[in-house]
């Protein structure tokens, strides 16, 4: 029979002032193995932790439950102070008589029953715990970025100026996301690509980065410190060591498709760079719009390259790497113009999406950083924005608020004003969000100095007609009806979570919430971090964000990874599965169940990679054998807890 | 008069979700009865009907099992086998007869202090006019 | 229609080539009614074989104690068992193929269907014949059974004298076999989970009042457990009879031990039992309809699994026994599984 020592904090009057916490300690003084009991007025104060500590010395404990707040709290807090005592940290339990009793709480008598009930419950617990040591693994010190945006570009980056080698992987043929496609950025106006572009340039540079570009994940195993990573290299069918980007090639290709970088608002061809700035800069050809290659249809682009860098026979290759630490940074796409055909997006020329409208602005788009009505070339005299396309709409489209539209729109109208000073902006709201340094004086300048006109309603109609889009709307402030004879239409659509990050994060075992984008750890207190360790999260893959806030988790994410790679060994928590072999039978639904992967038959009997298990138990409520169960926390001791609980 | 049938309510909630949002109702100083003695488990995957039959064969008048809503559970999907195998004991326990209100499920996330505090006043007044749960209380 | 010559002709030929060990297949019994299981080693026992709508018995249920011997065997004989299969018999195979309890190189599977009609109740038939001796007993592709007594041929219909299983089964023909004996021939049912939703239809109280009446009959036999090829388990969680308490046992390990039920055949701790029994099968019950067979006290025990049967088809499309591919029933989900019942 172990020794218990029980535990009773007042916690000032935050707990002493609904439970008798004297009756506490005297009920359980009498309970079976409990050989010591008492309260303190702060158990976690320094001379409540001495007392524990001499009472383990005193009366040789071997086990110990504090009653006292939540476990999130300072279950750490009281397992390093029994070990100091000598005992073993797994033999100390938390009984939560604050934040489950007191606080919730009136009835002194009843709460204190209550308490008596949950330190009980405890102890039954603590009676049958085994003690347990951290389990150690050793780790692999490079780390792995998904996502060449500017998330992905600034962890990989941060990671690498620490002295980590990481590799960068990214989709596309080159990194740069969609803040390169941005003309200039709020609150500043500072343009977007001479600001990223040097950041590109170091990444291509930073002999600790290896850069994966065109190449997906395709599959993940392992654990924190240890994974083992497999990426799939794309053929971009151009050797970039002999391409020297003469461009013949492009001259000769018959193929016109829509050009992704400029939204389709210019054609590209089938062998093409995705823009001037591209890291690397190298030509890709793309196979899904070549007329063909095996047999090659064409062949016009390798007749004319003369370095001979057009090469159709490359292979996708599978790129092979260890890293201990991995961040997910796969950014954002806008929701879809198909789900919002209410507002004449892909039907109507001359109806955009905020990052075409970027296109528009910028220097290096297709008008050269000209506004014109991309249905006529013309320069649009009256354009309407409209905010919250998609976002906030929680009957039909997303939920969420994608956080940024109020400031880029309101950097748009701005933008529009310079290039058109004669022209006029209308902005359809429902309401401002312009929290943020110099966010709020941003707005107000759209309104003062470029006289943005700002429209509290939503849009009920819009059609063409006469050369003109008609936007029927609501002014809700004033009631009155508005009609508005625009040039062009401008939509603050949704962010959603890019293209396949569902799909790879499924490989990479981390939560989506509802709205599909990656889940941290903790809303507050984790939120550059997934629940998987060793994988964090940076940018507007988490959540919708503006690029200082991505900029800043993306660092935040890499001081957490870097948390990791600095050490040699990591220490795992041994509350993890076990088998009893005699009872196992081998059927394999524990291993089916695992969400970590860490159950495999051998010799037909389920065995556990302790460093993979999480100690989750599904596998032991899933064992209709009973021949599993989780460390500390067995089906034995939940059914005593069970009994403590009921009185009994 | 008689004293109010008070009943006997066993809660398993899942550490990351349920057990913190029962936090933060007394975080919150959020009252609500004291019939409920919660028992907080990794997750509500682990939660085996062997767990809720042994909480009503000892004298349990209510059972609530409760854990992160899909697609937060903090082990991924532990709520998914969670919500098949529950489904299963409640149909079963349905079938022989108990009565439907003495075993309850719920989502409950760490920011839904709110929501734990009105299951459990729910489930207490609905349990109260019942009486006490004998049909599985060990009779030895 | 399954001819028994054929059966024979196909139990010889394996025998003779030394593919099976041995045949697990039916016998007549010397005095009862009902056959008997046979255990044939040699080419020539193969006459003794029987098929016919009395071979009820769910012969996979002898695999548990075939592995068991042969785990203990210094020098085990690799070769399959060959094993007579209906096709509620082929599903339980499907079960323990798909818990890896066996492969499927240990089995030789001589599928016999039950072509439209099924095995008989023999507590059903009794009633109706009274007492006379069985001679034979045939379909006659009627829905009839023709019953030969020393008093002659009776017709009875067959609805009257199924087994309950039978009346219920849609997939009476082996969905796994090396060979196939008779046609599989898909018969329709109107709802098979009638007598189910009858039960349903009951007020809580009246359940409650049902199933009282029914388990507090049972004696905690166990033969409900014995009988059933799923219950394949050293140890059963619901048993506390079987922990091997020897001298050695010490206070503390007995403690470490679970009681989730006691062992005392009082009301509470039937339901447990019973409870923890279906709940346990949930998605591997195949309905052979064993354990309510084997019943001393005539419990409805089929009820309770068919129950969950049922809700599993209904609540996750999951049907047992069909492939030995698939997840168990509790070891996979669906994104879309309802959860009304979650509040």
């Amino acid at each position: 029979m172990k020794r218990t020592g029980v535990f009773i904090c007042h916690c000032g009057i935050n707990i002493a002032g609904t439970v008798d916490v004297k009756k506490v300690a005297k009920e359980l003084s009498n309970h079976t193995g409990v050989v010591h009991s008492e309260e303190y007025i702060y158990m976690c104060s320094d001379p409540g932790q001495n007392l524990i500590i001499e009472a383990i010395k005193e009366n040789q404990l071997d086990s110990v439950v504090v009653a006292c707040c939540s476990p999130t709290l300072h279950e750490t807090t009281f397992r390093n102070t029994v070990k100091s005592a000598g005992i073993n940290p797994f033999q100390c339990e938390i009984a939560n008589i604050r934040e489950q009793c007191s606080w919730v709480h009136k009835d002194m008598e009843k709460a204190t029953e209550k308490a008596i009930k949950l330190t009980k419950s405890a102890v039954e617990r603590v009676h049958r715990n085994e003690s347990l040591d951290p389990i150690s693994i050793p780790v692999t010190r490079r780390a792995l970025v998904v996502g060449g945006g500017i998330a992905g570009i600034q962890s990989a980056l941060d990671l690498a100026n620490s002295g980590y080698e990481v590799i960068l992987v990214e989709r596309s043929p080159s990194i740069g996301g969609h803040m390169i496609q941005l003309s200039e950025t709020f609150p500043t106006l500072d343009c977007s690509q001479c600001i990223l572009t040097p950041k590109m340039v170091e990444v291509s540079k930073h002999p600790k980065i290896k850069l994966l570009t065109y190449s997906e994940i395709q599959d993940i195993s392992g654990y924190v410190g240890n994974f083992k990573v497999k990426i799939l290299k794309k053929p971009t069918y151009v050797d970039p060591d002999k391409c020297t980007l003469c461009d013949e090639c492009t001259k000769v290709c018959p193929v016109v498709v829509p050009n992704e970088f400029d939204l389709g608002l210019t054609g590209r061809r089938a062998v093409y760079m995705p823009f001037p700035q591209a890291i690397p800069a190298t030509y890709t050809l793309d196979i899904k719009s070549c007329p063909g290659l095996l047999p090659i249809a064409c062949g016009k682009c390798a007749d004319v390259c003369e370095p001979e860098a057009i090469d159709y026979d490359m292979k996708p290759e599978i790129v092979e790497e260890e890293v201990g630490a991995i961040i997910v940074a796969t950014g954002f796409d806008l929701y879809d113009k198909e789900l919002m055909a209410e507002y004449g997006h892909g039907k109507y020329a001359d109806v955009l999406d905020g990052l075409q409208f970027e296109r528009l602005c910028s220097a290096s788009g297709p008008t050269t950083g000209k506004i014109l009505r991309p249905s006529d070339h013309k320069e649009p005299k009256e354009v309407v924005f409209i905010q919250c396309v998609g976002s906030r709409d929680p009957e039909l489209h997303c939920a969420y608020c994608s956080k940024i539209c109020c400031m880029y729109t309101a950097k748009h109208a701005m933008l529009y004003k310079h290039h058109v000073p004669d022209g006029q902006a209308y902005i359809f709201y429902i309401d401002i969000r312009s929290g943020g340094k110099g966010y709020e004086e941003f707005v107000q300048r759209a309104v003062e100095e470029d006289g943005a006109l700002y429209l509290r309603g939503k849009v009920s109609k819009i059609f063409e007609d006469k050369g003109k889009i008609k936007v029927w709307g609501v002014d809700t402030l004033s009631g009155k009806d508005i009609e508005i004879d625009a040039d062009m239409v401008v939509l603050a659509t949704a962010m959603r979570p890019s293209e396949g990050a569902e799909e790879l994060a499924k490989k990479l075992k981390i939560a989506l919430d509802k709205d599909g984008f990656l889940s941290e750890a903790h809303p507050k207190l984790r939120p550059v971090e997934s629940v998987t360790p060793g994988m964090f999260l940076a940018g507007a893959a988490q959540a919708p964000k503006d690029i200082p806030e991505a900029v800043a988790q993306a660092s935040g994410a890499a001081a957490k990874a870097i948390a990791i790679l600095s050490q040699e060994r990591l220490f795992h928590a041994p509350t993890v599965a076990k088998v009893n072999v005699n009872l196992c039978t081998g059927c394999g639904m524990c291993v089916h169940v695992c969400p970590y992967d860490s159950l495999s038959l051998k010799d037909g009997k389920a065995e556990v990679n302790e460093v993979l298990c999480e100690g989750c138990g599904t596998c032991s409520a899933t064992c209709l054998r009973a021949a599993i169960e989780v460390k500390n926390l067995t089906p034995l001791q939940v059914n005593e807890m069970i009994g403590a609980s009921l009185g009994g | 008069m008689a004293e109010e049938f008070e009943p006997k309510i066993v809660a398993f909630l899942c550490k990351w979700c349920s057990s913190a949002g029962s936090d933060l109702a007394g975080v919150s100083r959020m009252e609500y009865p004291y019939n409920v003695v919660p028992i907080t488990v990794m997750c509500s995957g682990s939660i085996s009907p062997l767990y809720i039959l042994s909480a009503f064969s000892r004298g349990a008048d209510g059972v609530l099992v409760s854990g992160c809503h899909p697609g937060d559970c903090h082990y991924i999907k532990g709520n998914f086998y969670a919500r098949r195998r529950i489904a299963l004991i409640n149909k079963l326990l349905d079938f022989i007869g108990l009565e439907p209100q003495r075993f309850q499920m719920s989502w409950v996330s760490a920011a839904e202090g709110t929501k734990y505090t009105e299951i459990i006043k729910d489930f207490v007044k609905e349990l109260k006019p019942l009486g006490p749960q004998t049909k599985l209380g060990r009779d030895l | 229609m399954v001819s028994l010559e054929d059966l024979k002709k196909e139990a010889k030929q394996i025998l003779k080539e030394n593919k099976v060990k041995y045949i697990i297949g039916y016998k007549k019994s010397t005095n009862g009614l009902m056959p008997v299981p046979a255990f044939i080693k040699e080419p020539e026992e193969v006459e003794k074989l029987v098929w016919d709508p009395t071979c009820v018995f769910n012969l996979t249920r002898y695999l548990v104690d075939e592995k068991r011997r042969k785990t203990k065997e210094k020098e085990p004989d690799e070769r399959p068992v060959g094993l007579v299969v209906k096709g509620c018999d082929s599903r339980a195979i499907n079960i323990l193929l798909q818990e890896k309890f066996i492969n499927r190189e240990d089995v030789y599977l001589l599928g016999v269907s039950c072509e439209n009609t099924g095995v008989l109740d023999e507590k059903k038939l009794t009633k109706k014949i009274k007492g006379e001796k069985v001679k034979k007993v045939e379909f006659d592709e009627k829905d009839n059974f023709i019953i030969t007594t020393q008093e002659g041929k009776t017709k009875i219909p067959a609805k009257e004298i199924l087994a309950n299983r039978c009346l219920e089964c849609k997939a009476n023909f082996p969905v796994i076999y090396d060979v196939l004996l008779g046609e599989k021939a898909k018969r329709s049912i109107d709802n098979p989970f009638e007598s189910i939703e009858k039960i349903e239809s009951l007020s809580t109280e009246e359940r409650w009042t049902f199933w009282k009446k029914q388990l507090d009959k049972c004696i905690r036999c166990y033969a409900c457990r014995s009988v059933c090829p799923m219950c394949y388990c050293d140890e059963c969680v619901a048993d506390t009879i079987s922990f091997a308490v020897t001298a050695d046992t010490t206070a503390e390990e007995k403690a470490q031990k679970i009681k989730w039920v006691e062992k005392s055949p009082v009301s509470s701790e039937n339901f447990i039992y019973h409870m923890v029994r279906a709940i346990h099968l949930a998605g591997r019950c195949i309905d052979c309809g064993e354990c309510e067979r084997a019943c001393p006290l005539d419990i409805p025990l089929r009820f309770l699994n068919r129950k969950l049967e049922k809700e599993a088809k209904e609540l996750f499309g999951f049907e047992a026994g069909f492939d030995p591919d698939q997840p168990s029933l509790i070891s996979c989900f669906k994104d879309e599984d309802p959860e009304d019942f979650i509040r």
